[in-house]
């Protein structure tokens, strides 16, 4: 009998370990002086250059992909960003429709071609990577795309009231268990949600969750709402690994050759709008 | 324990095809140059401009009776191309190139998009399976 007891137990053990290796073979996550996890590091967070692609846009919800109709849009005033003719992506508002379909960067100036800030989104989409600085009080998103930052207050600081509204928003960062949740808001609706040129508007809250699920992977989502744009809420949901010691955040000037490209007209530079169709 | 492989078979999944793509980050290709105007043309390489947000190749073409052309053949960020294992003397000055692309839409611009330059032993500089996988014939 005590054997058995023994051998139930070993197995039980045994289980248990394998448990626990498979929930975190990266290693455990760093915590900060406060309990919450650490998400410090240089990550790789996914390109994303078109955040409706096919299967990309999840019902908040439920977490399961939104059914949309891909209906072609042939008035559009361009063509896709990787050619083809634009569709009914996303769940738009005929606000938003007008603004998906008339946005041309190439005749009415491309906003990120001159260099100007991309965005929250945008940023959070970019391709090269970000490294996060946490402390218990504050989480500091660095980007090396165009070497722009980000800073999200985490501890209940309040930003001022009437901050005048800006390309990348105020953001204020609060802890659900284990997941930080990030809310931006303040946007100057100047810039689109990715490369393909989705739009948003002023009323933009776009609020980022980040998850460290273990020493090297962080479960981020993106949940878009705006209700001036989009007829309802929609998500992307992504993963991020920490980059390898070896690869470190680089300087990232556009305007280094961006610059030639404008006065050359190969980009036209952009301008805001004469007309404030948000007012 | 099925549900926890699936997961993260799922977040592989994700992180694999969110990982695919090329590398442009500040504007569409298509917005700047035009898909229907493919050319290919051979040259020597003038020089490299290892600036971002992309770098240039400069690579001048010899015109019967007329003085040389010098198309500028766009590529990705230094940063990408540096994590790649590229460097700025991948290319050297007088190597002769093949390069494959597109036209800019800008008729006065002699930008050269979306393109492939290939060395003169056949090796594909600057793409993004990098040098070793390049140098290996993969």
């Amino acid at each position: 009998m005590q054997r058995a007891v023994t051998m139930l137990l070993t197995i039980a053990l045994q289980c248990g370990a394998a448990l626990a290796w498979s929930a975190s073979p990266a290693g455990p996550i760093a915590r900060l002086a406060n309990g919450k996890p650490d998400l410090s590091g240089h990550w790789a967070n996914p390109y994303t250059p078109d955040m409706a692609a096919k299967g990309r846009v999840l019902d908040p919800l439920t977490r399961q992909p939104l059914t949309l109709t891909g209906q072609p849009l042939p008035d559009s005033k361009a063509p896709a960003a990787g050619g083809g003719v634009r569709t009914m992506d996303l769940p738009y508002t005929d606000w938003g429709l007008q603004r998906w379909k008339s946005y041309d960067p190439v005749h009415d100036g491309d906003y990120a071609g001159s260099c100007l800030p991309f965005g929250m989104s945008r940023n959070i989409n970019s391709p090269h990577g970000v490294q996060l600085l946490q402390t218990p009080q504050a989480l500091a998103l660095m980007f090396e795309q165009n070497t722009w930052f980000h800073w999200v207050p985490t501890a209940g600081q309040k930003w001022p009231q009437d901050l005048p509204p800006s390309w990348n928003g105020v953001s204020t960062g609060h802890w659900d268990g284990d997941t930080l949740i990030v809310e931006t808001i303040g946007f100057n609706g100047y810039t689109r949600l990715d490369t393909a040129g989705h739009p948003h508007s002023r009323q933009l809250k776009l609020t980022n969750t980040f998850r460290r699920i273990d020493a090297t992977t962080i479960e981020h989502t993106v949940t878009v709402h705006d209700p001036k744009t989009y007829a309802r809420d929609w998500m992307n949901a992504r993963t991020w690994r920490l980059k390898p010691a070896s690869d470190v955040v680089m300087e990232y000037s556009c305007e280094e050759n961006n610059l030639d490209n404008l006065m050359n007209g190969t980009i036209k530079p952009w301008k805001a709008p004469e007309v404030d169709d948000e007012e | 324990m099925k549900n926890e492989l699936a997961r993260r078979f799922g977040l592989a999944m994700l992180l694999i095809l969110g990982s695919a793509g090329s590398a442009q980050a500040h504007h569409s290709t298509a917005a700047e140059f035009d898909q229907s105007k493919p050319l290919q043309f051979t040259g020597t390489v003038q020089k490299v401009n290892w600036t971002n947000p992309h770098v240039y190749t400069y690579v001048e073409v010899k015109q019967a009776g007329a003085p040389p052309l010098v198309y500028h053949i766009e590529g990705g960020s230094p940063n990408t191309l540096f994590r790649q294992g590229w460097r700025k003397d991948s290319l050297k000055v007088g190597d002769v190139v093949t390069v494959t692309g597109q036209r800019a839409k800008n008729p006065e611009s002699t930008n050269v998009g979306a393109a492939t330059i290939l060395t003169g032993d056949g090796k594909k500089v600057f793409s993004g399976d990098g040098p070793a996988k390049v140098a290996a014939g993969e």
